[in-house]
């Protein structure tokens, strides 16, 4: 029997059962569209995170102090150990463009006149290229050992009457001090502009490095102070007296060229580490000078990102197990109920290939009906969440044709069994059979 | 062996189960078939009618002896070979119709074809005229189930013919259906016969084995006695006293 006659008579029985088939059939729609939505709205995050990483930005390398083996994402194990002597000699390096340093202020809360707004993060001092001219709306880039501020949107629009430019805002510092700070921009979005703020919306006051984190951590006698995740363990610190060591620090190379990317990465590192740098002093023999692109850190984030990932599809390919198991127990009942159609096909000449490869075509059928209507629910389901969330729609086609690949496998596996069972039944059994 | 004008023929045939005891439900039978003969043959229940007609289908193998159909040893071919003979030289009707619900009449008389790879046009058409010949020429498109019990085993019989085998084997066919409808299934047996097709029929209704040339009496596995007909058909105006109250599904 050719196979277009088998899946001619197939489908003749699975639309004599359509209730029956169409339930078959949910299970692996279920678990199709369960992976597909998933694994949709994965590759979604991934793009929304990656596409934040501009062209300008892929010039910047990212610096901190660290024990060589510590892990975690950004200035894991991070300790303050760069001055700002150190960042003007970097700056002068033959194959670096700029080097500031990136410090995040404990903050109690922002006053607008007379509105005062409690915000305990989001200030974050840097130099003035940490923000880049594309990424200003309005206004201009704040100047250092100037009292400017440049807001994102979220900021500004956090009080009753909106921070417009040239406004003066005052900040109370965790330490109680209050400072004042004069509105110079305002950036086109409110996402983070590099991969130590995170890239999640939030607002936040970008201020020049110098006075404001040189005065904080001087006031607070402290040789660094806050940073993402940056304890200061006390103690040794003091060697340092008053003056600010950075945390983290970014290094602008000449082009975003890997190849000069490298070189600012390579002689930045150098200097630091070498005997002429403050941060020398400080580093040891435990920590290591490590610079890392946006991309390299977002390799992080997208390791952790596809652990989760593949931990929710596996979820996912249960729900496709839970349903290949469900076409196999329709396909026995199936078998044992047509037990006396078999009986008859044997009477009439059909041979046990015929009969089995007309049963596995049925869960075939259904298998590849399952994974078309599972793959289209999933990508539907994963355009509603990417759009619900915000994200970029990312299909990832190859998924698409791996799905439909997967309801054929599962149907074949599902059918074995039964559609064996059905090419062994006796005729004569099977014409007696009631 | 079995000369070129034997339909089937069964020398020695022994077939034995064992359930607990062997049963021989076939004991040293011994049977020629020839070509375009009518045969019916009788018995009580458990005379191994069954067993026989199993082996003439070539359903199954004797345990001693030889059963040839179409002048091949069913015993000695594989299953594959065993069931290709089978489509291609048996035709099987049964007292329960035994169509296939969810294909139309046309469908039903063509699966034996498709089977045997033949074209879907070819098949349709070869059905369709069969078809006509069992008077079903207006319902060629119905449903089983919108069929009476009659034009069923009309159907049925349709089904039986289609790769022209070497023999028809009738189990109780006219069983479940009315005595005219049966008359009319039985006429269409002759019709068939006179044409040149070989019947066997199994019946245990002495008025069903009376169209037949000759009737084999089978009792407890073995032939009893064996009663040619004249053929003038005088016998059947026989009393239906051995008739049982058969039911009608139309």
């Amino acid at each position: 029997m050719n196979p277009l006659e088998s899946l001619r008579l197939a489908w003749r029985s699975i639309r004599g059962h359509r209730l029956r088939s169409a339930l078959t059939t949910l299970g692996i729609v279920i678990g199709i569209a369960a992976v597909i939505a998933f694994v949709t709205l994965g590759a979604s995050l991934q793009a929304g995170v990656i596409g934040d990483i501009s062209p300008d930005d892929q010039r910047n390398v990212y610096g901190w102090a660290a024990e060589p083996d510590s892990e975690g994402g950004p200035l894991a194990g991070a300790q303050p150990v760069f001055t700002q002597d150190d960042l003007e000699a970097v700056e002068d390096l033959e194959d670096v463009e700029a080097a500031y340093g990136y410090a995040t202020l404990q903050t109690q809360a922002i006053s607008n006149g007379e509105e005062t707004v409690a915000q305990g993060s989001g200030m974050i001092a840097s130099g003035p290229s940490y923000i880049r001219e594309e990424r200003i709306a309005e206004g201009r880039q704040f100047e250092m050992e100037a009292d400017e501020a440049v807001l994102n949107p979220a900021a500004a629009n956090q009080f009753e009457e909106n921070v417009s430019l040239n406004d003066t805002l005052t900040v109370a510092m965790l330490g109680g001090q209050q400072t004042d700070v004069k509105v110079v921009g305002i950036t086109d979005n409110s996402e983070g502009l590099s991969p130590f703020e995170g890239f999640e919306s939030s607002p936040r006051i970008y201020v020049p490095t110098d006075p404001y984190y040189t005065e904080q951590a001087s006031m607070l006698g402290i040789g660094g102070g806050g940073g993402a995740g940056g304890g200061t363990d006390g103690g040794n610190q003091s060697v340092t007296g008053g003056e600010a060591r950075f945390l983290a620090i970014i290094v602008e190379a000449e082009s975003a060229d890997q190849a000069d990317i490298d070189a600012a990465r390579e002689s930045a590192t150098d200097y630091l580490e070498s005997d002429a740098s403050d941060a020398s002093e400080l580093l040891g023999n435990d920590l290591e000078v490590q610079f890392q692109t946006s991309t390299e850190l977002l390799g992080q984030l997208e390791d952790v990102l596809n652990l989760l990932q593949n931990f929710i599809v596996g979820i996912a390919a249960i729900s496709l197990l839970v349903g290949s198991i469900g076409i196999a127990n329709i396909m026995l009942v199936s078998v044992t109920e047509r037990t006396r159609e078999i009986g008859i096909m044997k009477a009439v000449g059909a041979q046990n290939r015929d009969i089995l490869g007309l049963f596995l075509t049925e869960s075939v059928i259904l298998g590849i009906i399952g994974a078309i209507l599972g793959t289209g629910l999933g990508l539907v389901a994963g355009y509603l969440g990417a759009q619900y969330i915000d994200l970029p729609l990312v299909y990832p086609l190859e998924y698409v044709a791996l799905a439909i690949a997967v309801g054929m496998v599962v149907g074949i596996l599902a059918g074995l069994y039964p559609a064996w069972r059905a090419a062994r039944t006796d005729p004569i059994d099977a014409l007696r059979y009631e | 062996m079995a000369s070129s004008d034997t339909a089937v023929s069964l020398s020695n045939v022994r077939k034995t189960y064992r359930i607990g005891e062997p049963v021989h439900a076939l004991d040293g039978v011994s049977l020629e078939v020839s070509r375009g003969s009518y045969t019916a043959i009788m018995g009580p229940s458990g005379s191994g009618k069954s067993t026989l007609m199993n082996l003439v289908g070539c359903l199954d193998t004797p345990t001693e002896g030889t059963v040839v159909v179409g002048g091949r040893d069913v015993g000695a071919l594989s299953d594959r070979e065993r069931t290709q003979l089978r489509g291609t030289e048996v035709g099987f009707v049964f007292q329960t119709f035994n169509l296939m619900p969810r294909l139309n009449a046309v469908e039903n008389v063509a699966l034996p074809q498709l089977f045997q790879g033949i074209d879907r046009d070819e098949r349709r058409e070869r059905a369709r005229n069969l078809l006509e010949r069992v008077g079903l020429g207006d319902r060629i498109d119905h449903m089983p189930n919108e069929l009476s019990g009659g034009q069923r085993q009309r159907v049925a019989l349709a089904r039986a013919l289609v790769n022209d085998p070497a023999i028809v084997l009738a189990d109780e066919p006219s069983g479940n259906l009315d005595t005219d409808t049966e008359a009319d299934i039985l006429d269409l047996f002759d019709e068939f016969h006179e044409g040149g097709t070989t019947m066997l029929v199994v019946t245990h209704e002495r008025h069903v084995a009376e169209r037949a040339d000759r009737i084999i009496h089978l009792l407890d596995g073995k032939i009893e006695r064996i009663e040619e007909l004249d053929g003038t058909g005088e016998s059947r105006t026989g009393s239906p006293a051995g008739q049982e109250p058969g039911g009608s599904s139309e």
